[in-house]
């Protein structure tokens, strides 16, 4: 099991910012997590090399704009939670004012947070916890088939002896390389060619949990093959419906095509607009891809 | 050409010391308190993470950065990715290594010690803005716009 670790944004200019950073600080001191500086991560990667490898985070972002977010997506952090702390404040029904110094409720608000929040990460769950966890995955196996397409036409390249598909239509990717294909508050995941050609034959498929809520950048998965390991980094945040039983027993499938018969699991959708920032299009996937496999083979 | 209207605070966001904390709340100090109006802060991960309109702002108007330790990050951000940084600050260099490398404190752990700290911080930032200000400005330090990002709001 990873630890978890903390990543706020920080922000000076807003107070949704400091309030972020004040969880932060209360889940850090109180639970004993590992907090992380987002500048000096910035600044320097280098000092959180060895614990990036083996921590999840818990990702805070003060406002929309969700700096905190971004930071953890382009240093390839593992994201098994996010806050916004804005929608918090929202609901809360909270005026935090214009000033840095946070007030009673909003000190009470900063300890409370942190403690729903230590309670809810996955290590920390009770039995009965666990007990309610089975319940809803069963009862999330019984939903219905998402209507994704019965064929899919490709743009392809090709680098030395690979050739590389991109998926034409409605697809979405991020940059660790996995797809979402999305209809109403349903998507598909997978992983794209590069995954695929990259890890050469694929061995072994170990599923999400079914009933699990995965955060956009969290793990949904992993793929192993006699080369490597390859975790699936969620697209989108979600809780897991369903995933390719088939893989378990044939992970080639996903050599064959990881955008048809090697789909990884289909997820119910928490914030597909927020989401969608910050993944690419088919076409912006194609260049990213293209630059990519210049640079790897040069 | 523009006459120097407003300083930026480009403040330590810092989470690995107590300087961090102290270079932050000063800086607001001296934003909502000493020196309001004439001061405005960047926010250091947004600065990071891409925000044209606070690197244009850093790149047009005069800056100080309050670091919390010796890393100097908001500083080293503000060159990297702004320019010339005009005033630079350092919590430890204020207060001594000493303070500025105590664990960082949540603001339910403020207490007397820790605002007269940040009160001292404070003080030395409004010199600083004060420095920059009251400066006459010169034909030949007058600041050169560079061109704002495609929907900026100047400040």
């Amino acid at each position: 099991m990873k630890h978890w670790g903390i990543l706020p944004c920080n922000g000076l200019d807003k107070p949704v910012g400091q309030l972020a950073r004040e969880i932060a600080l209360n889940l850090a001191q109180d639970q004993s997590k590992t907090l992380a500086c987002p500048v000096l991560l910035h600044s320097a990667p280098s000092v959180y090399a060895k614990t990036k490898e083996e921590t999840q985070w818990v990702v805070l972002d003060g406002c929309n704009t969700r700096c905190a977010s971004k930071l953890a997506a382009e240093m390839g952090f593992s994201v098994g939670k996010k806050i916004n702390v804005t929608k918090l404040v929202e609901k809360e029904n909270l005026n935090l004012g214009h000033s840095l110094r946070l007030g009673p409720e909003e000190l009470a608000l900063a300890q409370r947070s942190a403690a729903e929040l230590a309670a809810a990460l996955p290590s920390t769950r009770t039995e009965g916890e666990e007990e309610a966890a089975v319940v809803r995955d069963e009862k999330a196996a019984g939903e219905t088939d998402l209507d994704f397409p019965a064929s899919l036409t490709y743009t392809e390249f090709r680098q030395d002896k690979f050739r590389f598909r991109v998926p034409e239509g409605e697809f979405f990717f991020n940059e660790n390389d996995c797809w979402v294909w999305v209809r109403g508050t349903r998507a598909r995941v997978g992983v794209s060619d590069y995954v695929q050609q990259s890890l050469s034959d694929i061995l072994f498929f170990s599923p999400p949990e079914v009933g699990a809520e995965v955060e956009q950048f969290g793990v949904l998965g992993t793929l192993e093959s006699s080369k490597a390991v390859f975790e699936v980094i969620a697209p989108v945040a979600g809780r897991v419906l369903r995933v390719n039983e088939e893989l378990e027993g044939s992970p080639e499938r996903v050599n064959e095509n990881p955008y048809e018969q090697g789909w990884i699991a289909e997820v119910e959708l928490t914030d597909w607009e927020a989401d969608r920032e910050l993944l690419l299009d088919a076409q912006q996937y194609l260049t990213y891809l293209k630059n990519k496999v210049a640079d790897f083979h040069v | 050409m523009l006459e120097v209207k407003k300083v930026g605070i480009i403040s330590c966001s810092g989470e690995e010391c107590a300087g961090g904390g102290i270079s932050r709340l000063a800086a607001r100090h001296v934003l909502e308190s000493t020196r309001p109006g004439r001061t405005v802060t960047i926010c250091l991960p947004l600065f990071l993470a891409g925000g044209e309109e606070e690197r244009y702002f850093a790149r047009t108007f005069p800056t100080i950065t309050v670091d919390g330790c010796e890393k100097r990050c908001a500083f080293r951000a503000t060159e990297k990715l702004s320019g010339h940084v005009t005033k630079a600050l350092t919590v430890s260099d204020i207060l001594g290594a000493e303070s500025a490398a105590a664990p960082s404190f949540s603001q339910r752990q403020l207490n007397p010690e820790l605002e007269r700290k940040i009160d001292t911080v404070s003080t030395a930032l409004t010199e600083a803005v004060d420095e920059i200000m009251g400066k006459p400005a010169a034909a030949e330090h007058l600041l050169k716009p560079t061109v704002p990002p495609a929907g900026m709001r100047l400040l």
